[in-house]
């Protein structure tokens, strides 16, 4: 299970390259922050008040290098600013009480789909050309094809609005206090329903298109055949025997969609109105909350750098000869 | 301002509107026809049966609530806090002349000469915490802002002095020039507790999370980023007129959300902009949900009369090319198109907003409106007989044979607003002027209005109590070029003396007198081509509250923004449903 430094040095580069574009990125959007503070103001704020007010955020207006030298040294101590929108909460503040929530809905995308999806590769492989085949497959380009805002907006005029089966917003019911007990957990449970619904399909598409593929040569391989000859059920060769060792390329693949998945929960919390990262970083960007939008992008590149890993481990766990070449 | 708000909502809307007729996929309906079956069991939405009246609302915009009711941050506090929270000193109310409604003052008096004015505070007024509100504590505030010019929100830096405290209902307040308009400038003054506040180092930082107040609704009971609860003041002072316990205002960051809650019909004050408001709100409960959206300010065309293009500043700086551009606006279509009907066209050469009708002038109507309508062929009559002649391109030169081409800014976004500017640059093809529009960031768009780098824009008038401070912030020499709002950065001695007499004027006559001659002068002039007045948002539910405004009894502003003080007497007036 141990990873080679070769492998530890790129994710370094990676996360170097991350933390700069980072920080350059927010900055060439047009506009600064204390322009659009001052803006909140409109035609109340005396000159005074704006000299006071840009002198208190004076930090944003100083040379870019210096900007970026206070930037590495905020990223050190994992103190990452002040934000500008909420003020005086900190950047910290602000993406805890959302990180949880996209945590949340991510992972729970991420479980249904990979049961869903593989299953239905998995199957569609065992009965290639068949009219299970022939339907689910295509169906799952589709799927990969839909921008995941059709798939949110449908699912809340159709279930939320007119329906109104499940809620139109929140990650749980306002009136209610969180706490350990079942009326909560059940009411976020509710609430993300809609939500990790609308992320699903895209990963479903990509996971059955990608188990398709690999089941079918794995299916080739003599282990499978000496399955099948030894009698074993159906169900045994294809699970046990076939899908487990054609569930490597998925893996591969989770890791590569992490980007997609997080930039589709961006849309699908600002239609859902889901208090989560992505939402966060909405209102970051309209507001040019630079602390804000950094803190939260180093953030989403931390946690795909940090799944790529783990990917890498799973790796070796999953498929032992990856360890035996690494060792 | 008001396109801010009212933007990307227009956006939104017309989002959820090309849905309406979308597909949804089989599989996707099975998949949560059986979720929805199996979680059915975890549907409890419930609401407390208690005997006190909850009244939910929403006022703001926002992603997630942050506890903050800090009256001195005006980005960051929440927009319950003025007036619920921090009572005002005196309400104008611009629905009846601009007169005074006194609260935590009950009187002010100024000196003879002018150069000072005495409040008298109410007596026996508590702080939520049991506490005596005493002049002290409007010393307090008022210094505070001095010392501060961060917390200035009202800009007494600029107007006040000194501050006294002659005795406990006294507060005397030593002005640097004379302005009997002052007390409309302490409009959005909050009094804080010094007991409280003397102890805060940084006043701007200080989130106050548990305020101390003196208005009505002082108690959070409840904060979290999803809905939050602001109750009862235990010792208000007006407490006999109150009859609304607590109020509820749940998180909903846009109108995408809002549109999609207000089926459940839990909401009772909303300020929002609602498509098709008959379909989408009142037909939801057509006993009880209502709406009344009175025009609020005037939108005008201002040209920077002070542009370094000289082509374009002879143009503009020429009243007969002024009257051509309002001849070219399309005013019907650009309130039916794109504001969706709500605006409503202003056609008096003044701009004076229909609000504010007590104040008219009919000696600055009649003839002097007759360059507000649309009338192509007249416009290029009058840029003809000006001189302004076509060249190949079909484009006017001036009268001096400069080109004029010029772009009209407008904000990102503000949807609503670019599609009214493409109608008015349609109009200004059509009489051949080279007019564009450009849609730059709101912060750049801000910016050029300050540095003056701009051609055309258009722009709100924001409205004070009276009609006065609007037109004084835009068209005084004062002003010009120092505010958004002044941008066309007019300059007009004889208009400045008015406004001067204006400001020293102490009765209502002399200043109703004054303020005709402030119409006069504009209709004559007409330095900005004002073209409609937005609305004003405001929708109710008297399913569980009675006592709305509406148009049938339209005493007072009916919006629940921050930006209308008449909001605390609007509350007041309510009592639950029988």
């Amino acid at each position: 299970m141990r990873i080679p430094l070769r492998r530890l040095g790129v994710y370094f580069v990676a996360f170097l390259f991350a933390i700069i574009v980072n920080f350059t990125l927010p900055r060439l959007m047009p506009g600064s922050p204390v322009d659009s503070m001052i803006a909140q103001l409109g035609p109340r704020a005396t000159p005074a008040a704006v000299e006071a007010i840009k002198a208190r955020f004076g930090a944003v207006e100083q040379p870019v290098w210096l900007q970026f030298v206070d930037y590495i040294k905020g990223l050190a101590t994992f103190d990452l600013g002040v934000s500008v929108k909420y003020y005086p909460q900190t950047v910290t503040q602000v993406l805890a009480r959302s990180a949880g929530w996209t945590a949340l809905l991510v992972t729970c995308a991420i479980v249904f789909s990979l049961c869903v999806g593989v299953s239905l590769g998995a199957v569609a492989a065992w009965r290639r050309g068949g009219r299970f085949d022939a339907f689910v497959s295509p169906f799952s380009v589709v799927l990969i094809a839909i921008p995941p805002v059709i798939i949110a907006l449908a699912t809340l005029f159709t279930f939320g609005v007119t329906l109104r089966w499940f809620p139109v917003g929140y990650a749980y019911n306002p009136d209610l206090d969180p706490g350990f007990n079942f009326t909560f957990i059940g009411s976020v449970f509710w609430h993300a329903i809609m939500p990790v619904l609308t992320l699903s399909p895209y990963m479903i598409g990509e996971f059955q298109t990608t188990m398709r593929s690999s089941m079918i040569s794995v299916l080739g391989e003599d282990y499978v055949t000496m399955g099948r000859a030894k009698g074993l059920s159906e169900t045994a060769v294809m699970f046990s025997y076939a899908a487990r060792n054609a569930m490597l390329p998925v893996l591969t693949n989770l890791a590569l969609m992490l980007g997609a998945v997080f930039g589709g929960s961006i849309v699908t919390e600002i239609v859902f109105n889901y208090p989560g990262l992505g939402l966060t970083l909405f209102t970051a960007s309209v507001a040019r909350d630079y602390p804000v939008i950094q803190g939260q992008l180093l953030l989403m590149t931390l946690a795909t750098l940090g799944a790529n890993l783990l990917v890498d481990i799973i790796y070796g766990i999953v498929d032992p000869r990856i360890r035996e070449e690494r060792a | 301002m008001l396109g801010l708000v009212q933007s990307p909502e227009v956006q939104g809307s017309m989002r959820a509107a090309a849905f309406a007729g979308g597909t949804i996929s089989r599989r996707l309906l099975f998949a949560l026809a059986g979720a929805a079956a199996v979680s059915s069991a975890f549907v409890c939405v419930t609401r407390p049966a208690a005997a006190e009246s909850v009244l939910a609302m929403h006022i703001e915009e926002q992603t997630s609530w942050v506890q903050n009711f800090n009256p001195f941050d005006l980005g960051g506090r929440r927009q319950s806090t003025m007036d619920f929270v921090y009572e005002p000193l005196v309400i104008f109310n611009d629905y009846d002349s601009g007169k005074p409604i006194f609260r935590l003052a009950t009187g002010y008096k100024f000196s003879d000469d002018l150069k000072s004015i005495t409040y008298t505070l109410r007596d026996g007024v508590k702080w939520s915490d049991g506490q005596p509100l005493t002049s002290a504590d409007m010393k307090y505030t008022l210094e505070l802002m001095l010392k501060n010019p961060a917390v200035d929100i009202v800009g007494v830096g600029e107007s006040v002095a000194s501050v006294e405290a002659p005795s406990p209902t006294e507060v005397k307040i030593d002005l640097k020039g004379v302005d009997t308009h002052f007390p409309e400038s302490l409009a959005d003054f909050p009094v804080v507790p010094e007991h409280i506040w003397k102890d805060i180092k940084d006043p701007l930082a200080f989130k106050n999370e548990k305020p101390v107040g003196s208005g009505p609704m002082t108690e959070i009971r409840r904060f979290t980023p999803q809905v939050y609860e602001q109750c009862r003041n235990p010792n208000y002072w007006d407490a006999a007129d109150l009859h609304v316990d607590c109020l509820k205002l749940p998180q909903i960051s846009g109108n995408d959300q809002m549109l999609a809650l207000l089926p459940q019909g839990e909401m009772d004050w909303i300020g929002s902009f609602l498509p098709e408001i008959d379909k989408t709100y009142v037909a939801l409960d057509k006993d009880h949900n209502g709406y009344w959206q009175p025009p609020a300010e005037t939108i005008a065309y201002e040209m920077n009369l002070k542009t370094n293009k000289p082509g374009n500043f002879e143009a503009f700086n020429d009243i007969n090319f002024r009257h051509a551009f309002s001849l070219a606006m399309d005013r019907t279509s650009m309130v039916d198109i794109a504001g969706f009907g709500y605006p409503v066209v202003n056609l008096h050469a003044s701009g004076l907003p229909p609000r504010f009708d007590s104040w008219r002038n009919k000696a600055a109507e009649g003839d002097k409106d007759v360059w507000m309508t649309y009338d192509i062929d007249k416009a290029n009559k009058v840029l003809d007989d000006a001189g302004y002649k076509k060249g190949a391109d079909g484009f006017r030169t001036t009268p001096k044979g400069q080109p004029i081409a010029f772009v009209i800014i407008v904000p990102n976004g503000w949807t609503d607003w670019i599609d009214a500017v493409q109608i008015a640059t349609e109009g200004l093809r059509k009489i051949g002027v080279n007019a564009s529009v450009a849609t730059p960031e709101y912060e750049q768009w801000q910016k050029q209005l300050l540095d003056g780098s701009f051609d055309a824009v258009m722009n709100s008038r924001p409205d004070g109590p009276t009609p006065f401070r609007g037109y004084y912030q835009t068209l005084s020499t004062a002003f010009a070029g120092r505010i958004v709002h002044a941008d066309s950065r007019y300059s007009n001695p004889e208009l400045d003396k008015v406004f001067d007499a204006y400001r020293k004027a102490t009765t209502d006559e002399e200043r109703k007198k004054l303020f005709d001659q402030v119409q006069m002068i504009i209709a004559d002039d007409f330095p900005v081509v004002p073209v409609f007045n937005g609305p004003t948002w405001y929708q109710y539910s008297s399913k569980r509250f009675t006592g709305w405004v509406t148009k049938d009894e339209p005493v007072m502003n009916p919006e629940n923004h921050d930006n209308n003080r008449m909001r605390l007497m609007h509350l007041l007036r309510l009592k639950p449903a029988q």
